[in-house]
């Protein structure tokens, strides 16, 4: 009692069941890439914020490409090697298709990890920097180390590291010439919050674990206590006596907030449980004292009859919903911009959870070398409201404060009126992009004194940080850029976040990755435990390789799709 | 899973069960079996109907007694710890409100209504209808019900996460669905991103599902079982899969889009310069909560006729049966079936009439619109000819499939001012499309399947369900349910808003001054809450009987005399009671229609499917046609 057509074809359909499956699959995942092509669609054109160009490097996608369709066609060997009963060949097709399949994630992988280690800073004005963050280390006193792209190794290991083919050395004045020993060093990057409080205040009902203890590890780390600036009293309930639960001077730790949660909670309920009551009795006694007719009346009419009875409020209790915390002698924390909302003298996380103290303006701001400086969504902004772009470019913040981007723009304008000529005997004119935005290839090729613009400048997308040798030479060029945080709009790597055309590009990519990984463990399967199969049955081995080979070209399929849209266009 | 390992060693065969006693996790748990994974389905939705229907109970009572705490008799499912936090002194607060309202919508279509009729009766009668052993997946089968268990689960559990569960509609509009509850510090573990993940699971498991359905219907059906053969109940089903299979996955790009803007911060539907009570929000801008919605709705329409074609799936079986007529115009049917599957995938815009689009594309929709109540008159229609002079026998399957045309006539007409863009204005978000929507599925949709659960229950167990409990289901279900829905009508016409948490109560409060105009209005439909309530808790109380049937009747009903005991024709009924693994006990070849019944030239008032014609016909009357003399070789 088998099902039929599970390898033999049904005469009247043609076709074996798993092929059925597979095209209905296939149409319900065309379905879900339209949906996501559509979005792709949608949000370009309705996009309100200069839509990145070419932001991938090129070629390696295009070696992806061809990667992806060599795979193809041997999959379709492999199938061929099966139907043809030889089980060698077929091996050999199938680990190359796996193999290509390997390398595509590989770059994959290069591709992702150079974006969410890159850094964006779109202005209040509008001003949009990339680059690389340069970073500051903390030491176990709490003191603050802070690094300088420059020089050359000077030999002193402790003050010094490379970072994106950069030198970065650490600052004169924050270097007191002795390394502070055998301490450790907490890396971070410029984009952090340094924040030095005395005073932590937590809410009992909302506190998140994880956020206590990171602010204790760092306490710890600088060797300062977290004490209980006042003692609490509280009772769960009216039956129980009013106690101290936690004296002035405790220590901070997560089981004490649990303790004190505990008992806040159950307080809480108690009131509410001895309210409901309070209501219903009242309520019950209200709708029975009523005629007849009045009785279905809407609650709103007959509320203000509604009499509370007062012996119920002596079970009601009283316990502090947050406790306050101080910490002595001060400590300098270290915390990623997202979590917390700062201000002057205070820092709030999502849980509730407040700081107070001073905020470290200066480790605050972002540091970073700039390998593109764009003005492109100012330039953007002020067309729409007919003020010319040059003009909002000159009042930007960073136009004001940056001596050597001011510098570079005058060249950048130089060579534009030189392109612009060039192209008006074309009947041409530079593009946006060219026209507002200074890409890596300009800043290094002014740096070198260099023709600014060739003729396909950027067009294999951005690639400095490949080749470590041409890496450190081409940063030299980059310029340096302090961005205090006041004047931060939006601070983000290149994810998801920083902008809708990274958000569809990692969530596509990442999906059809996915179906590489879901095709990879497939037909790895076939391969490495197939045999078996291949000797008792080798035409429904064959026709699961079919399967998965259609399969496997559909995902080729939405990759040549991908490709244009995210690389090229 | 011990099945799949022992597969293994036989290598070339999937379907070894029934050379060895499965255990009880491979026979009731982890089964393979279309009939036990169907009843699986069956229970674990029911359920999900019942947790549906107390969360509009909780909801209900805040709407008509706004200011008095919520009653014992309701409050004693939650903890006191639950109370204190989302009950203001007992009373329901308005996030509590949003929370049990998206949560009763989500609830109820995807883990209650579409599971129930198109993964519990698809599963259970559509094999045995075509004469296919099993589905031609079973693995896949099981893993669609595996999937779609945890789904709901994490639905569930949503409730008990510090933030609640979702709050924002079942639609999960963004840029709301977005902000909402994103205060949390951990955004994975809020009952907005749950409801995502909830969502991913039960897409999957309905994607695994559908492929199934079509390729079974496609592939297994048995020797002569041509397609105008087909039962229309299969042909619904053909037609339900294929909806699953291109909607959802529009709605599955959505949730991953709306999951990335919550975990990971993008911005694909949060417009720039989007304000909340926290100021403005950090992120990138320049997403299009419009994409959300049209995602959404190219899935939420064509979802309206898969919760819909189950249900009038079992009752175009249940009527030929019980008037002992042929389904009148079986064949316009189908094709109608098939033209609504088509048009449902182009109307998805009437949702979003209020979004300020063009009057090209309006009018587009518009007309689609208006053109899908075509094949659905026609079904409707055709129901109500195949009653005309038959000798109808009022069993209780017959008593809700009756009462299924006239109330689902009811929400499709009221549907009709809904198609055209100016009233579409006027009443979007009123109680009016409340109750439109609701005449559609709840007295229209579940009536029809629980005409379905009586008349198949016999052939599930071997037992009919009690007769007089039945009736003591039907008739107060039947009264009550309209008083629930038609006042909402209404009040949606005087302008009551579907999420007001209290009902109205708040317009009230200057009802006497002369500009409070429309406090006026409220004032004056506002007492209807209490009916509607009231009539809703008489409702559950209705629901009891069901109950108490299905589990009474499992042990203790009346045992059914033979395979076949409505004398009915199709397929399902030529299995043993309850089938086993296998179902059918000889080889099954189809020889003729799905619905010949009261034919002149047989002694009987049916001729089943499965019947040869050498049998019966020894006296062939009008002229045998080809087809029905030897079965199509497949």
């Amino acid at each position: 009692m088998d099902i039929p057509y599970t390898v033999t074809a049904r005469k009247d359909t043609g076709l074996y069941n798993a092929k059925v499956g597979i095209w209905l699959f296939l149409a319900s995942e065309v379905m879900l890439f339209g949906g996501l092509f559509s979005g792709y669609v949608f949000l370009r054109v309705y996009a309100d914020f200069p839509w990145p160009e070419r932001a991938l490097p090129v070629v390696p996608g295009l070696i992806n490409t061809f990667i992806l369709i060599a795979s193809s066609v041997t999959v379709v060997f492999a199938w061929a090697a099966l139907k043809m009963r030889k089980w060698r060949q077929f091996q050999v097709y199938m680990v190359i298709t796996l193999i290509c399949a390997a390398l595509f994630m590989v770059l994959k992988a290069v591709e992702y990890n150079a974006k969410w280690t890159h850094q964006a800073v779109r202005m209040n004005d509008f001003t949009v920097l990339e680059g690389h963050a340069h970073k500051f280390t903390i030491d176990d006193s709490g003191k603050i180390k802070h690094y300088h792209p420059g020089g050359h190794d000077d030999g002193h290991a402790s003050n010094q590291f490379e970072e994106n083919g950069m030198f970065l050395v650490a600052d004169k004045e924050d270097d007191h010439g002795k390394s502070s020993g055998g301490g450790s060093k907490t890396e971070h990057y410029f984009n952090q919050v340094v924040f030095e409080a005395d005073k932590i205040t937590v809410d009992l009902e909302r506190f998140y674990a994880p956020i206590i203890s990171d602010l204790m590890e760092q306490a710890q780390k600088q060797g300062r206590e977290i004490r209980l600036s006042k003692s609490v009293a509280g009772r769960p309930d009216a039956q129980v006596a009013e106690t101290i639960l936690a004296e002035e001077g405790d220590l901070l730790s997560l089981g004490l907030l649990k303790k004190l949660q505990g008992i806040h909670l159950d307080a809480k309920a108690n009131n509410a449980s001895v309210r409901t009551k309070q209501n219903r009795e009242a309520w019950a006694k209200l709708r029975g004292g009523l005629s007849r007719k009045e009785r279905n009346e809407p609650s709103y009419k007959i509320k203000d009859r509604l009499e509370l009875d007062p012996k119920f409020d002596e079970f009601l209790v009283e316990t502090s919903s947050s406790v306050t915390f101080t910490i002595e002698p001060k400590v300098t924390f270290v915390l990623k911009p997202q979590k917390v909302k700062e201000g002057p003298t205070s820092a709030s996380f999502k849980d509730g959870t407040l700081l107070g103290g001073k905020l470290d303006e200066k480790h605050s701001q972002i540091e970073m070398a700039a390998d593109a400086i764009d003005f492109r969504f100012v330039a953007q902004r002020a067309e729409e409201k007919g003020i010319d772009p040059e003009l909002a470019i000159q009042n930007t913040w960073l136009m004001k404060n940056n001596e050597t981007v001011r510098e570079l723009w005058e060249v950048h304008n130089k060579h534009i009126a030189e392109l612009e000529e060039k192209l008006a005997k074309k009947g041409k004119e530079p593009t946006d992009t060219e026209r507002y935005r200074m890409g890596w290839q300009e800043l290094v090729n002014i740096g070198e004194g260099k023709e600014v613009m060739d003729a396909f400048s950027g067009f294999a997308g951005p690639v400095h940080a490949i080749g470590e040798a041409k890496k450190s030479h081409y940063s030299r060029h980059f310029p340096e850029v302090v961005v205090p945080r006041e004047e931060v709009n939006l601070e983000s790597k290149f994810t998801p976040r920083w902008n809708n055309y990274y958000a569809i590009y990692f969530l596509i990519t990442a999906l059809h990755g996915l179906h590489v990984i879901g095709g990879i463990i497939v037909l790895g399967y076939f391969l490495f435990f197939g045999k078996k199969m291949y000797l008792n049955n080798p035409e429904r081995l064959a026709n699961r390789v079919e399967v998965c080979g259609l399969f496997w070209h559909f995902v080729d399929l939405v990759w040549i799709f991908l490709f244009p849209i995210l690389y090229l266009m | 899973m011990s099945a799949a390992t022992s597969h293994a060693e036989h290598g070339h065969d999937d379907h070894h069960h029934d050379d060895h006693n499965p255990g009880f996790l491979s026979k009731y748990v982890f089964s393979t079996d279309h009939k036990t994974i169907g009843i699986q389905y069956g229970i674990v939705s029911l359920l999900f109907l019942l947790v549906g229907f107390f969360l509009m109970m909780v909801m209900r009572w805040s709407i008509a007694y706004p200011h008095e705490p919520l009653p014992e008799w309701m409050a004693f499912l939650f903890t006191e710890d639950w109370k204190a936090r989302w009950l203001q002194d007992g009373m329901v607060k308005g996030e509590t409100y949003n929370m049990f309202g998206a949560m009763h919508g989500t609830i109820m279509v995807f883990l209650g209504v579409v599971p129930l009729g198109f993964a519990a009766f698809g599963n259970y009668v559509t094999p045995l209808q075509i004469g296919a052993i099993d589905m031609a997946f079973p693995k896949l089968n099981m893993m669609s019900f595996w999937l779609y268990f945890p789904g709901g689960a994490l639905m569930l559990a949503s409730f008990f996460l510090n933030t609640g569960a979702a709050q924002s509609g079942w639609t999960n509009y963004s840029p709301l669905a977005g902000i909402q509850q994103s205060g949390a510090p951990n955004q994975w573990m809020t009952g907005q991103t749950w409801w995502l993940l909830a969502m991913v699971f039960l897409i999957s498991s309905s994607l695994l599902g559908s492929v199934n359905f079509v390729t079974t219907i496609i592939n297994l059906r048995a020797k002569g079982m041509t397609w105008m053969r087909l039962p229309f109940f299969v042909w619904a089903m053909l037609v339900t899969g294929f909806l699953l299979l291109l909607a959802f996955p529009p709605l599955e790009a959505a949730a991953l889009m709306q999951l990335s803007d919550r975990v990971f911060d993008s911005s694909f539907f949060m417009p720039s310069g989007l304000v909340t009570g926290n100021g403005a929000l950090e992120v990138a801008g320049s997403g299009s909560p419009l994409l959300y919605q049209h995602l959404f709705w190219f899935l939420g329409h064509p979802e309206v006729y898969v919760l819909l074609l189950p249900a009038i799936a079992c009752v175009a079986e249940i009527i030929p049966c019980n008037t002992r007529k042929p389904l009148w115009g079986y064949r316009p049917m189908v094709w109608s079936v098939i033209v609504l599957g088509f048009l449902s995938f182009i109307v998805w815009a009437h949702h979003m009439y209020l979004t300020g689009m063009g009057p090209v594309i309006s009018t587009f929709f518009q007309t689609t619109t208006v053109l899908i109540s075509i094949p659905s008159v026609i079904l409707l229609t055709s129901l109500i000819i195949s009653m005309w002079g038959g000798s109808i026998r009022f069993t209780v399957p017959m008593l809700w499939a009756t009462a299924f045309i006239p109330m689902f006539g009811i929400g499709g007409l009221t549907g009709l001012p809904l198609a055209f863009n100016l009233v579409g204005l006027h009443l979007h978000d009123t109680y009016y499309v409340i109750g439109h929507f609701h005449y559609v599925v709840a007295p229209g949709i579940l009536f029809g399947l629980f005409a379905g659960i009586y008349h198949w229950y016999p052939k599930i167990t071997g037992r009919y369900m009690n007769n007089l409990l039945g009736h003591l289901h039907f008739w107060p279900s039947l009264i009550f349910i309209n008083v629930l829905f038609f006042p909402m009508l209404v009040q949606g016409m005087a302008g009551f808003h579907r999420r007001w948490y209290n009902g109205g109560d708040a317009y009230l409060a200057q009802a006497g001054e002369s500009a409070n105009v429309f406090g006026n209005t409220v004032e004056q439909y506002l007492p209807l809450n209490i009916t509607m309530s009231n009539a809703a808790f008489w409702l559950a109380l209705a629901q009891i009987p069901f109950i108490i049937n299905v589990f009474f009747a499992w042990r203790k009903g009346k045992k059914v005399e033979n395979d076949n005991p409505w004398d009915a024709t199709t397929l399902e009924w030529a299995t043993p009671t309850p089938p086993g693994h296998g179902n059918f006990t000889f080889d099954v070849s189809v020889f003729r229609g799905p619905y010949e019944y009261s034919r002149p030239d047989c002694e009987e008032d049916f001729l089943p499917q499965w019947h040869e014609p050498a049998k019966i016909e020894k006296d062939p009357s009008p002229t045998p046609t080809k087809e029905e003399s030897k079965p199509t070789v497949a």
